[in-house]
């Protein structure tokens, strides 16, 4: 049993299971809710509850007064949902997040292209227009798997009829594998979106880096992709990483754009090219390409981080030494369900990252 | 869609005046005269992100209703003699150590955390100060009222802050915040408001307020509790100084950590006594000092600095130090007041079998080999009625005033003696650690008021030991001194038991 938790003001939705706590939860699933001590004596997670029935839990009478019991106020470390809660927390709205409702689609397989010997790129025809911001990801409902499994959107906004997702063969993953084998055109799947807090914050206007690692270049693609046909005037960097040419998929793409946009930037990093490939570009994990390309210095730029937990943690250590910090830094972690295998203590310096 | 919601921040901008003004016909840097001298660079005040959003109405709403129940449990506490319901006797000297030893240090807090605040130009950390200043005193007054109680029906209580001010034991926890008050602004913010809040609080107020409840004391449990739903708002301020330092200019990150390696130094030389009260002096046990350092240190602090080394921030000088001690301190402290304890505001005594046993248990690697050897001998010239004083007064690290009572880590049996000669004179340390503190910034620390050379130079009265305890320190010789066996404390005591 489990019940669904939303968080205002940003509207996330979390699963939170019998006798967890709302932060435990929220933290899990990748939303930040502040905290400090964790076990009800601080009160630094006090949220209001919007709807619903809750059970207090452990929460101190120092920290959590009657008055605010009885206004409905809960710390979220201590709370269990008894019921589908809406609860409101101390957490900013970005103003750049436009907020569109999710909703459920029904989509039809239209094309299967190999991207590169492990990803596949899969294009949907949507039975209805999707609105998103590019960045944004969706549900998939795949056969025989339970649960749903989170792909980035990788066409642009304005293409919303149609869905295209990069899928990456994860070893022994049901669900990657399925969609790798089994999927053929004209099949249908469900589909819900869009989700998720990676987008471009338009209002900054600041030059934008972006650092994707394997199919994690799924949502730069669509960011970058919408940018360039706004007009955008910035300054826009795209690194890519890749094992080798092979892996290195959609270049051909970019090296266009770069040739036509000259406020556009295309970098890609290979870590372990293949003699043959004859590579001349940059040898090295990506970040480290962007290391030497802003020789150290990323102050002055917005930051949009997308793929595979390690990538994502290698580049904000390079990014911060280069004196860009988590306020800049955007993320989209491309989790597996390996990667939740190691729990970390987790210290309270830094909110997203 | 529908209008977004005020977000907490938004309605908090809107509900709070903006305290912060323009200097439109002074000098904005003669009113701050303390932001730049340290060295630290701010370019940007509005980056500072403030760590709580508290209005002061909200902020006096909350105290209220916590110093309402708090009163309601002290009340009850003497109604129904709580004293009684103690595990031991013993268990008030740890509580005579809080007084006279921590709760002058909440005093300490509230007046440097006042004068830091002014000294900010930005009007978020003046604002954060100020509120954590009030809960300062809030705590100290808590803790004096906890405690008042048990002055009633224990000895060595009466007069903490004379106490504080004088006996050589508490120079410890007096000159560490002298020297955060008397340092600059942010250097004052990074060594209570980072390294202490943040890091070592925890080590005295979960496992020691813990030790509380386990010895039925329920007065200093419940004051325990209402101090740390303010210590979250500290703790918070705490990182975003640190974050906002490291952030406005890389010029910082040194200073930083520098001032990092300083404090966490001299913080786990402070707790050493926090050690000793924990294995030695709580009757019924809550876990050993070596476990609650690496569950609130060790682990919680290795997250933190794994997390601060994308500033380029590592982990303190002297770590690998620090995690040897954990096996040690506790046992050297104790040993330290046990053989001093004519000279202690409070009670001393060998722990009783069972007790040995659990160190044992608790230090298989060193309390046998080392320590528990001297315990057995104490015993046995207890048994011979030779109790033993030591007869000499210790000699004093320049640095953090502890007696020379530390050992080299790597050979527990040899003391640890580190010197440094500055402008012809020579100086004493316990320890690398407070020997390069020293040598950092040697015109500060040359002023070092250390008891024992104070004693020496005839400033304390004296001649004799127990002039300087009765005249100088106000103890009650006889009565707040030497071993609890035999005491009047023990005597009481039995008399309210009905025990021979």
């Amino acid at each position: 049993m489990s019940y669904e938790v939303t968080v205002e003001p940003t509207g996330d939705v979390i699963e939170v299971e019998e006798g967890q706590t709302i932060l435990d939860a929220a933290l899990r699933q990748g939303v930040w809710l502040p905290f400090a001590c964790g076990h009800g004596t601080c009160a630094t997670c006090k949220c209001q509850v919007v709807e619903g029935d809750v059970d207090l839990g452990n929460a101190s009478p120092f920290a959590l007064m009657d008055m605010e019991r009885d206004e409905g106020k809960v710390l979220a470390c201590c709370a269990m949902p008894e019921s589908d809660l809406v609860i409101e927390a101390d957490i900013d709205v970005d103003p750049d997040f436009a907020g569109y409702p999710v909703r459920d689609f029904v989509g039809t397989v239209t094309d299967i292209v190999d991207l590169s010997p492990t990803i596949k790129g899969i294009t949907f025809a949507l039975d209805d227009d999707m609105e998103f911001q590019a960045g944004q990801y969706v549900n998939l409902r795949i056969p025989g798997v339970e649960g749903t499994r989170a792909f980035s959107i990788a066409n642009k906004p304005s293409d919303s009829r149609a869905l295209e997702l990069h899928v990456r063969l994860v070893a022994n993953g049901a669900g990657t594998t399925w969609l790798h084998e089994s999927l053929q055109v004209g099949d249908t799947l469900d589909v819900s979106g869009p989700y998720g807090q990676f987008f471009v914050r338009k209002s900054d206007e600041q030059g934008a880096i972006f650092i994707a690692g394997g199919s994690g270049l799924s949502s730069p693609q669509s960011m970058i992709l919408d940018m360039l046909e706004e007009g955008d005037k910035r300054e826009i960097y795209l690194f890519q990483g890749a094992r080798n040419v092979a892996e290195l998929y959609n270049r051909e793409l970019f090296e266009a754009l770069d040739q036509q946009h000259a406020n556009f930037h295309y970098i890609p990093a290979l870590n372990e090219p293949q003699e043959d490939e004859n590579w001349t570009g940059f040898k090295g994990f990506v970040h480290e390409a962007a290391i030497k390309y802003f020789d150290n210095h990323f102050s002055g730029h917005k930051a949009y981080l997308c793929g595979p937990p390690p990538m994502i943690d290698a580049a904000i250590t390079a990014l911060m030494q280069g004196r860009l910090f988590e306020r800049d830094i955007h993320m989209e972690r491309f989790l597996t369900a390996a990667d939740g295998a190691e729990e970390q203590t987790r210290s309270a310096l830094f909110k997203r990252i | 869609m529908a209008a977004k919601k005020l977000n907490i921040k938004d309605k908090y901008r809107l509900l709070t005046r903006d305290l912060d003004w323009e200097f439109s016909y002074q000098d904005r840097n003669k009113a701050f005269p303390f932001e730049e001298f340290e060295g630290i660079k701010i370019t940007d005040w509005s980056k500072w992100e403030d760590p709580f959003r508290l209005t002061m109405d909200a902020y006096w709403k909350y105290q209220a209703e916590k110093e309402r129940k708090l009163y309601a449990i002290f009340d009850a506490f003497a109604q129904n003699n709580g004293q009684l319901n103690i595990s031991d006797p013993r268990y008030v000297n740890a509580l005579k150590i809080f007084l006279t030893g921590v709760s002058p240090l909440e005093y300490q807090a509230f007046q440097g955390f006042a004068h830091t605040g002014r000294q900010f130009g930005g009007v978020g950390a003046r604002v954060a100060c100020q509120m954590q200043s009030i809960d300062e005193l809030r705590h100290v007054q808590t803790q004096v009222h906890a405690m008042s109680h048990y002055n009633k029906f224990f000895d060595g209580l009466q007069d903490w802050s004379h106490m504080h001010d004088r006996v050589w034991y508490l120079s410890v926890p007096k000159s560490f915040f002298n020297d955060a008050r008397a340092a600059g602004p942010f250097e004052f913010m990074v060594a209570i408001g980072f390294s202490f809040e943040y890091v070592l609080t925890n080590l005295l107020f979960v496992p020691f307020m813990s030790g509380a409840a386990y010895n039925g004391d329920m007065a200093t449990v419940t004051f325990g509790f209402s101090a740390q739903s303010d210590e979250a708002r500290h703790m918070t301020l705490g990182l975003e100084v640190i974050k906002f330092l490291l952030e406005q200019h890389e010029d910082n990150v040194p200073i930083v950590q520098r001032w990092i390696d300083k404090w966490f130094w001299r913080g786990t030389r402070l707790l050493t006594i926090v050690s000793m009260m924990m294995d030695y002096m709580l009757p019924n046990k809550v876990m050993s000092w070596k476990e609650a350092w690496e569950v609130y240190f060790e682990e919680a602090g290795g997250a933190l600095f794994k997390d601060l080394a994308r500033y380029g921030i590592r982990m303190p000088k002297y770590a690998d130090i620090i995690e040897k001690e954990k096996e040690h301190v506790s046992h050297q402290a104790w040993w330290t007041f046990y053989t001093h304890g004519h000279a202690a505001g409070f009670h001393t005594w060998i722990p009783t079998d069972e007790e040995l046993d659990w160190l044992s248990e608790k230090y298989p690697d060193t309390f046998d080999k080392y320590y528990r050897p001297r315990w057995e001998l104490a015993k046995e010239m207890e048994a011979k009625g030779e109790r033993f004083y030591t007869k000499a007064l210790p000699q004093l690290c320049t640095t953090c005033q502890i007696p020379m009572l530390f050992t080299e880590m790597d050979d527990p049996t040899q003391i640890s003696y580190r010197d440094s000669i500055y402008k012809g004179d020579r100086y004493h340390f316990c320890s690398d650690g407070c020997k390069d503190i020293f040598d950092d910034e040697p015109e500060k620390f040359v002023q070092s008021w250390l008891p024992v050379h104070q004693i020496f130079q005839g400033n304390c009265g004296g001649p004799d030991v127990e002039d300087i305890l009765r005249d100088y320190y106000q103890m009650n010789v006889g009565v707040d001194n030497m071993d609890i066996k035999g005491s009047p404390d023990e005597e009481r005591w039995k008399k309210w038991k009905g025990v021979a």
